[in-house]
């Protein structure tokens, strides 16, 4: 429900990094997004468009890489990746495990840019 | 076209992470306790906060900001416990993050606080994302809401320090399942803290603004090694 400032706050980033190393156009953005951070792909997808509108990545790709939820299960000992509405439970085990390893990302990764 | 990739590898909640590391030295500074209360809408936020703020108030000093996504009913409906408030109208945004709380910060002017709670806008997904430099999370959970919720937004519930299930006095009439949402809430977090109150009744609210208390007495012995 917060992807279009989220996309904005991605333009900035890619502004940033831009202004720094001297590119004036932006072919495409790459960014993680977990699995648990709240962020729907499509609604995402969308802002991209009105974000970049007017700027060096307009009509620019964005590249979504989707980060599964994984979870440390301390019983296991290892990683584990809960099933769907399990909360954090360890799909083997069935314990707890409130150690989130991965699945929270949201980051701007790189970009592609005119050689 | 040939391009060539330029890695960047930064987190989107970098400026908001920044601003939060900001307002917990001031808070710090000022020994104000921060408290961020997370829930969907109709859980009972307003109405817990209307209650604390008015157990608190001949103790401590206390004020809030509130975020709504429109109207400033709450903050109406707060002001009337005589502490300081402040309502901050987020339009299209679903959470309050650090920039709307600075902002609110620089034109209020509540004087001193001991206490100050932030009464989140209705939702349980995108606040748990935004650390608005809280000493203390608490996730609000009415008993009419379903036992599995903690389940179905697991964030919330893993990131809070206090569960507070609202309501408590119609839980018999609604058939609240007490074993059910316990497990739900410790399948997410495990030894979180869980309380039951009713702001209507005041059952469980002795607890629960003892636990306030004892949290700010806590961080006034104690201050945090702040940058």
């Amino acid at each position: 429900m917060h992807e279009l400032s989220v996309a904005l706050n991605l333009v900035e980033g890619v502004q940033e990094t831009a202004a720094r190393e001297g590119i004036e156009r932006v072919i495409a953005v790459h960014v993680r997004v977990g699995a648990l951070s709240g962020i729907a792909r499509d609604a995402l997808m969308f802002s991209w468009e009105l974000a970049t509108a007017g700027t060096l990545a307009a009509e620019s790709a964005l590249r979504i890489e989707d980060v599964p939820l994984v979870v440390f299960c301390e019983r296991c000992e290892t990683e584990r990746s809960p099933r769907a509405a399990t909360g954090l439970l360890c799909p083997e085990c069935g314990t707890a495990c409130p150690k989130i390893v991965r699945g929270r990302e949201l980051q701007l990764v790189a970009m592609e840019v005119p050689q | 076209m040939k391009y060539r990739v330029v890695q960047i590898e930064q987190s989107i909640m970098r400026k908001n992470d920044a601003l939060a590391a900001a307002l917990r030295a001031r808070f710090e500074a000022s020994g104000t306790l921060v408290v961020n209360l997370l829930s969907s809408p109709g859980s009972g936020k307003t109405t817990l906060l209307e209650k604390t703020l008015a157990r608190l108030a001949p103790r401590l000093r206390v004020g809030a900001l509130v975020g709504d996504q429109a109207t400033d009913n709450d903050a109406r409906r707060l002001a009337r416990s005589g502490a300081p408030v402040r309502q901050i109208t987020t339009a299209a945004e679903c959470r309050l993050d650090c920039d709307m709380i600075t902002k609110a910060l620089e034109s209020w002017e509540p004087g001193p606080l001991d206490v100050l709670f932030i009464e989140n806008v209705g939702n349980l997904i995108c606040p748990a994302e935004y650390d608005l430099g809280e000493d203390l999370r608490v996730v609000l959970f009415a008993v009419t809401e379903g036992e599995d919720k903690p389940l179905k937004y697991p964030l919330a519930f893993n990131t809070a320090h206090v569960a507070l299930v609202t309501k408590i006095d119609i839980a018999d009439a609604v058939g609240y399942d007490r074993a059910a949402a316990n497990r739900s809430m410790q399948e997410v977090h495990p030894g979180i803290e869980v309380l039951e109150v009713s702001a209507k009744t005041g059952a469980g609210m002795e607890r629960w603004i003892a636990l306030i208390e004892a949290r700010r007495a806590n961080k006034e012995r104690e201050p945090l090694v702040t940058l």
